[in-house]
């Protein structure tokens, strides 16, 4: 096979004969300049496939006919190889990209970037130290020369800043070079005994280390760089970000052995700082390429941790670690930066006039989802083990920045993301040439590609848990048909999939398996209603429904997360539908993406799972220390809204579209229950010493209060809904807290409950929305007479929310309030009764602002709802109705659940049921209020003589006329009466904690990038002074 | 059989609480009109009225919801009288309380309310729905102490079944729940103010204030049922608060205990009565906060005190 070298030599040879080929023709030297291009790549690609399939060994190219140490090798192994494939890859696809540029401007540019590819290769593979110097010095000069590419003046200042930050560090770079040869005598790599070196001598190391170091652009040293990413040519500037930091990068990867070990700490840790302080600057950046640019110095300095500290892992961790964030950034960065030449927009406000393109958005997306270490990307992955083994070695405080960074990070993406998507669009893109949409479509298409392999080769899952990813390709093809037809399309795939998953191993499986699943398949029917062709809806929908069934069936923490990762991304792009969402589905996002961190870093501090039980029923074996505990439950209760970390339920539930609503509310929320239910079953048998589960209840409890408090003050009828699902949730969670037999049972029936008459809710109050065309209920009144169909839908449901007998919601309450009672938490209790008694409040607001009272205007001919949402209302009506009348039809079942945790503590008699407190006897309430309501019903029939029906606004009005229907509907702020009373507690402390620290980091973030003054002398003033702060932590 | 022989007990109760109820309003309107120097109406006038309200040969509705809002009501408040076991050993006056325990009780209490604020919601008139979020709101806020109270009594007698509790209170008058649980029981009474709707809590429907709603809009048969409703919800209060703070009333001879029963229904209403006729009424945010202060305050003492001493 052809030698490496011929890369170099063929490189160098085209560098130089480029200028007299132009004269023959700009076409010739085309050809012969993007044939080393794609000459680089073949070799490398052919190489790697030797190494990482075929098992070659790595190759050792000698020079000059001599052996190493006295000539210059190369090395070109597995690693190598997979970096400059990868490397020449974005090289030859960027100069695709500018072939224009290429085209047009003189031959030297060509020459240049010729040049800077085969410079790049040279420093990965050269094994001497002399040679990486003359290696970065040629790279540096090709980059400083091609950031002049496109003429403009800001390009030549930052060019010039460059240069200078470029000049100091690799004098850094030759001082410390030369004295390492002289310490050590030998200029070779391999040869150098770095452990021999004195005390005094590490100090050449470190002038070594350092000098390649300042080139990865750390913080605070780092000004000159974003000054040049922020002015290149886009095209320049991913190979800026890619090709130039994959080379030096190696580089340092290989000094990195010759450091001491507390060297080598110092440089992880100068990483960690880079990546938090770049991505927290990124937060009130609006330029758009200095935005990639800060995100670029941060992902590098994420490398260089990931380098260090995962030194002592397996080697196969090390490849999926470093090489997929590696790859991870390769791909995202280049992507986005070509997507920015073809935008053409500096400001990142201004990127929406790409959101018509047909292709354009879906690579944006995926790009910033790669970035974002979202699944099923590499960057993922490598962030899963990349946070244990940081756990494995109790780098706690390493662990929060990363974990912090990243948070920072996905807050500026994904504003980027959900601004470009949603803002409105009066000026498309002009048609965008071909040439230009290669390369980001092949880097999208690789992303994908990339994911599938380590999916299926390195974990080794189940075809199961890609079925999300597989959902949204699927649907993506088929995105031209009508919209009915892929809901029916989507209903088969969903019995299909609940059929293949039926056999569960448990009936606490099947539980969830019928909420979410059954659930979610009859919330379907709704979305049948949908005309034209949805494009996108179903695709991420079903992403989200097999992701739900994922939970019940995975058997670890990976594919537990992966699948609680797919549901959020999934709920996230079905938010950000809504026509108003764009703050909505940002906050969701926010802190679901917190609460998936904790979860991460929890499941990290986790004992390892290994057997073949689902996590649910695995996790009764393990004992979870304390702080897994907790982490897990705040991110579990993230999810479901408890008090605290609320702030986004009412938003993303209010804003989405009127059929997803029914989804996030009745289903979505279950999945923090489910996993509270997890932690629960594994702290029955391993309690910790600090009962995390008491304070989880108090706080469940004053959920459910709050709750329902502020569900009392809305005007939006799914903001109600929404808060009214936060404080039956908090129910829910404060039941399972209890961790005793009643306990379950009710948090389990309550959750069955809650999800039928939540969804009922939903999709009535979705048909309401769509008829008269307002959230407001204060527009609305008297549309009982027009949609009386959805009135019964909301008078059970709200009967049964209240707890009222004999429709089932009492039997949640019985259950709830006996539980609590016998397990000794009186107060808490009593704050439950509260807030039960609060909630009357909203539910009476519902059905009377909407329904009772006056009709209005423009209300009068308003229809029924669409039948399409008539139909599930009623199968779920039907599910109350026959758990109202039949109690024991749930409770036995979910009995059964629970005695395999605990002892039983009631008794079931036919219809009774028997607690150490009191009785319920279902069938006979039913039977009793059936007696009592008939019989007054009946005498008031024969009594009453004739009844002359009137008009509705026929009223009595004491002496004189009512106005109009408008004007005779109290709705409005009903409850004023009962805020002014609560007074100081009705101010919105929770919602102003969470915008001060957003404001506040923010400001910081403001207030620290004034370091970037522009100025070239303080920037060099900046590196120096951080070379000695290195040097003095490195304890040299 | 066994069930027919059921609801005619069921009947007989029914009818006795009726008309002990009836008759308290009427000495209730007889001790306001001399506290304020007025001779009032006969002592039978709620009887009257309800012949009275039956007998009209027309009336007006609204709707279907309008029509059964009073049914709701009245099927609250049988419904509460139902469950609750008036008599203590007694097969007669034991009524349906094998169906569910206090808690039932408590919450089928809402079902009346929830059903009267429909058909008064549907009525169309603004103000139905101002009194009604002003009752709803006053009652989530005597809810908080009462509720207190429920469970300082279960965690005493260790038990939410009304005849349990009730059992407990026998032998001296001395145990009675009055005496060894005061905190509970203040906590209590003073919901029951709220409960009954007496100054000072009457914004609800305070005529001053809503000139128009349910009692001009409802009219014949309708007003009947919400008047016989306030008797019989009247009664189930009462009989509720006597099994549970007040011994209950139990003698093995149904007659003796019948009357009994009247003596401490009177003497409890009295107490809201007298209180009522003293007062002025509250404003709403006044209402609310003055029950979740001190009442709560007692409340919240009484579940501690009783679950650790």
């Amino acid at each position: 096979m052809l030698s490496p070298l011929y890369i170099l030599i063929l490189g160098l040879a085209a560098g130089f004969l480029l200028s007299p080929i132009d004269k023959a023709g700009r076409k010739l030297s085309l050809t012969v300049f993007y044939f080393v291009l794609t000459f680089n790549t073949v070799v490398m690609a052919v190489r790697f496939i030797d190494f990482a399939f075929l098992g070659a060994a790595p190759l050792l190219i000698q020079t000059a006919g001599f052996q190493a140490p006295l000539s210059i090798n190369l090395q070109l192994g597995l690693v190598e190889s997979f970096v400059l494939l990868f490397s020449n890859l974005a090289a030859l696809l960027a100069g695709i990209l500018l072939f224009k540029k290429f085209k047009e401007n003189s031959i030297a540019t060509m020459i240049l970037y010729l040049i800077l590819v085969m410079s790049s290769n040279g420093l990965v593979m050269t094994r001497d130290l002399f040679n990486i110097f003359v290696f970065i010095e040629i790279l540096s000069i090709s980059t400083y020369a091609l950031t002049f590419f496109n003429n403009k003046d800001k390009s030549l200042i930052s060019g010039f800043k460059y240069l200078l930050a470029g000049g100091v560090s690799s004098m850094f770079l030759l001082l410390g070079v030369v004295f390492v040869y002289y310490y050590s005598g030998s200029l070779n790599i391999d040869f150098i005994k770095a452990e021999n070196f004195s005390h005094y001598q590490t100090i050449a190391l470190f002038l070594l280390a350092i000098g390649v170091f300042i080139e990865l652009k750390p913080f605070p040293a780092n000004g000159w760089a974003l000054d040049v990413y922020e002015s290149v040519n886009s095209g320049i500037g991913s190979v800026i970000a890619v090709v130039n930091s994959a080379a030096i990068f190696f580089a340092f990867y290989k000094i990195v052995p010759l450091l001491p070990h507390n060297m080598q700490n110092v440089f992880g840790i100068a990483g960690i700082v880079t990546f938090l302080f770049s991505n927290l600057l990124g937060l009130k950046q609006e330029n758009a390429k200095r935005l990639l640019g800060y995100s670029s110095i941060g992902q590098m300095g994420l490398l260089v941790a990931a380098l260090i500290f995962t030194q002592n892992s397996p080697t196969r961790l090390v490849y999926l670690i470093v090489g997929g964030f590696f790859l991870n950034h390769l791909i995202a960065k280049a992507g986005l930066f070509w997507i920015s030449s073809i935008v053409k927009e500096s400001n990142i406000n201004r990127w929406f006039v790409m959101n018509k393109h047909k292709l354009l958005p879906l690579l944006f997306g995926i790009f910033i989802f790669a970035l974002a270490g979202l699944p099923p990307f590499p960057g993922f992955w490598a962030k899963w083990e990349f946070v244990k083994i940081l756990v494995q070695g109790k780098m706690y405080l390493t662990l929060s920045a990363v974990l912090l960074g990243s948070l920072f990070e996905l807050v500026f993406l994904f504003r980027w993301f959900i601004k470009t998507l949603k803002t409105e669009n009066t000026q498309p893109l002009p048609k965008i040439e071909f040439s230009k949409l290669i390369a980001p479509g092949l880097f999208g298409i690789l992303a994908i590609v990339i994911s599938n392999i380590i999916m299926r080769y390195f974990y080794s899952f189940n075809i199961l848990y890609a079925l999300p990813v597989l959902a949204v390709l699927f649907f993506f093809l088929i995105d031209f048909l009508p919209s009915k037809l892929k809901a029916i399309i989507s209903m088969l795939s969903l019995a299909v999939y609940s059929y293949y998953l039926y056999p569960f191993e448990s009936k606490i499986q099947l539980f969830f398996g019928i909420i979410f699943l059954a659930g979610s398949a009859v919330n379907l029917i709704s979305t049948f209603n949908r005309k034209g062709k949805s494009k996108g809806f179903y695709g991420f929908l079903m992403m989200m429904i097999f992701s739900f069934g994922n939970l019940i069936i995975a058997q670890n923490y990976l594919e537990f997360f992966l699948s609680w990762e797919f549901m959020t991304i999934a709920s996230f792009l079905l938010i950000l539908r809504g026509r108003k969402a764009e703050k909505a589905s940002l906050m969701y996002m926010m802190f679901s993406a917190a609460g998936a961190y904790l979860m991460m870093a929890g499941f990290a501090l986790a004992p390892d799972i290994s057997g073949q039980l689902p996590l649910i029923l695995g996790m009764a074996n393990v004992h979870l220390p304390l702080i897994s505990i907790i982490l897990l439950a705040i991110g579990f209760m993230i999810k479901s809204g408890s008090l605290g970390v609320h702030i986004w339920l009412p938003e993303a539930h209010a804003e989405a579209e009127a059929d997803v609503s029914s989804f996030i509310s009745a289903i979505l929320l279950k999945a923090g229950v489910f996993g509270l239910l997890m932690i629960g079953i594994s702290y029955i048998k391993s309690t910790p010493s600090f009962d995390v589960f008491y304070w989880i209840g108090w706080i469940g409890v004053f959920t459910a209060l709050v709750g329902a408090f502020l569900a009392s003050f809305q005007e939006d009828m799914k903001k109600l809904l929404a808060y009214s699902s936060m404080s039956q949730v908090g129910y829910i969670v404060a039941s399972i807290a209890m961790v005793t037999h009643l306990g379950w049972v009710s948090a389990l029936y309550l959750t069955f409950n809650h999800m039928l008459f939540k969804s009922a809710l939903f999709v009535a109050i979705a048909g309401i929305y769509i008829r008269t065309n307002t959230r407001m209920m204060y527009k609305m009144g008297g549309l009982i007479k027009r949609m009386p169909l959805s009135f019964i839908t909301v008078l059970i449901s709200i009967i049964a929310v209240s707890g009222v007998p004999p429709v089932s919601g009492f039997g949640a309450k019985w259950l709830i309030y006996t539980s609590f009672i016998a397990k000794g938490w009186y107060l808490q209790a009593a704050v439950l009764f509260f807030a039960s008694a609060v909630s009357f409040l909203y539910l009476y607001r519902l059905i009377h602002t909407i329904f009772l009272g006056q009709l209005k205007y423009e209300h009068q001919e308003v229809k029924e709802a669409p039948i399409w949402f008539i139909i599930p209302q009623y199968i779920f009506l039907a599910g109350i109705m026959a758990i109202s009348a039949f109690p024991s039809l749930i409770i036995k079942p979910l009995n059964a659940i629970a005695v395999q945790y605990f002892d039983s503590s009631i008794i079931m008699e036919g219809y009774s049921i028997y607690s150490q407190l009191g009785h319920w006897n279902g069938g006979l309430v039913m039977l009793v209020t059936m007696g009592v309501f008939i019989t007054p019903l009946v005498i008031l029939l024969l009594l009453n003589g004739k009844t002359q029906k009137v008009k509705q606004f026929n009223i009595v009005y004491a002496a004189e006329r009512p106005e109009s229907p408008q004007t005779t509907h109290i709705a409005h702020n009903m409850y004023a009466h009962y805020r002014k009373a609560l007074g100081a507690w009705g101010v919105p402390r929770i919602w102003n904690f969470w915008h001060g620290a957003s404001e506040w980091a923010h400001s910081l973030a403001n207030n620290i990038r004034q370091i970037y003054t522009g100025n070239g002398q303080t920037y060099l003033l900046h590196i120096i002074l951080y070379i000695v702060v290195i040097y003095i932590g490195s304890g040299v | 059989m066994d069930i027919i022989i059921k609801i005619f007990y069921a009947v007989i109760s029914i009818t006795v609480a009726t008309v002990w109820g009836l008759t308290l309003g009427g000495i209730v309107r007889k001790t306001y009109a001399r506290v304020h120097k007025r001779i009032g109406p006969p002592l039978i006038q709620p009887f009257l009225d309800i012949i009275q309200t039956h007998s009209r040969r027309e009336t007006i509705t609204h709707g279907v919801m309008f029509y059964l809002g009073p049914v709701f009501r009245l099927a609250g408040g049988l419904g509460t009288y139902l469950f609750i076991p008036v008599i203590f050993g007694s097969v007669v006056f034991g009524n349906f309380s094998m169906a569910g325990d206090l808690l039932l009780v408590m919450y089928f209490i809402f079902f009346g309310q929830l059903g009267m604020a429909l058909g008064a919601g549907e009525g169309g008139h603004p103000y139905s729905p101002l009194g009604i979020a002003r009752g709803l709101s006053q009652m989530s806020a005597f809810e908080l102490p009462f509720s207190l109270a429920v469970i300082s009594i279960a965690i005493q007698y260790n038990s939410l079944n009304i005849t349990d509790i009730v059992a407990a209170q026998q032998g001296s008058i001395l145990n009675w729940t009055l005496f060894t649980n005061p905190l509970a029981v203040m906590a209590a009474m003073i919901s029951l103010l709220g409960m009954n709707m007496h100054s000072p809590f009457s914004l609800v429907l305070a005529p001053q204030e809503i000139p128009i709603g349910p009692p001009i809009e409802m009219s014949g048969s309708f007003l009947g049922i919400l008047q016989t409703n306030r008797a019989i919800f009247a009664s189930a209060k009462l009989v509720l608060f006597m099994n549970l703070f007040f011994g209950g009333a139990a003698h093995p001879n149904v007659l003796i205990a019948l009357i009994i029963l009247m003596i401490k229904t009177l003497g409890i209403y009295m107490f809201s009565v007298l209180i009522g006729a003293s007062f002025p009424r509250f404003r709403p945010e006044q209402s609310f906060r003055f029950f979740l202060k001190w009442p709560t305050l007692i409340g919240i003492i009484s579940v501690l005190f009783i679950a650790y001493f």
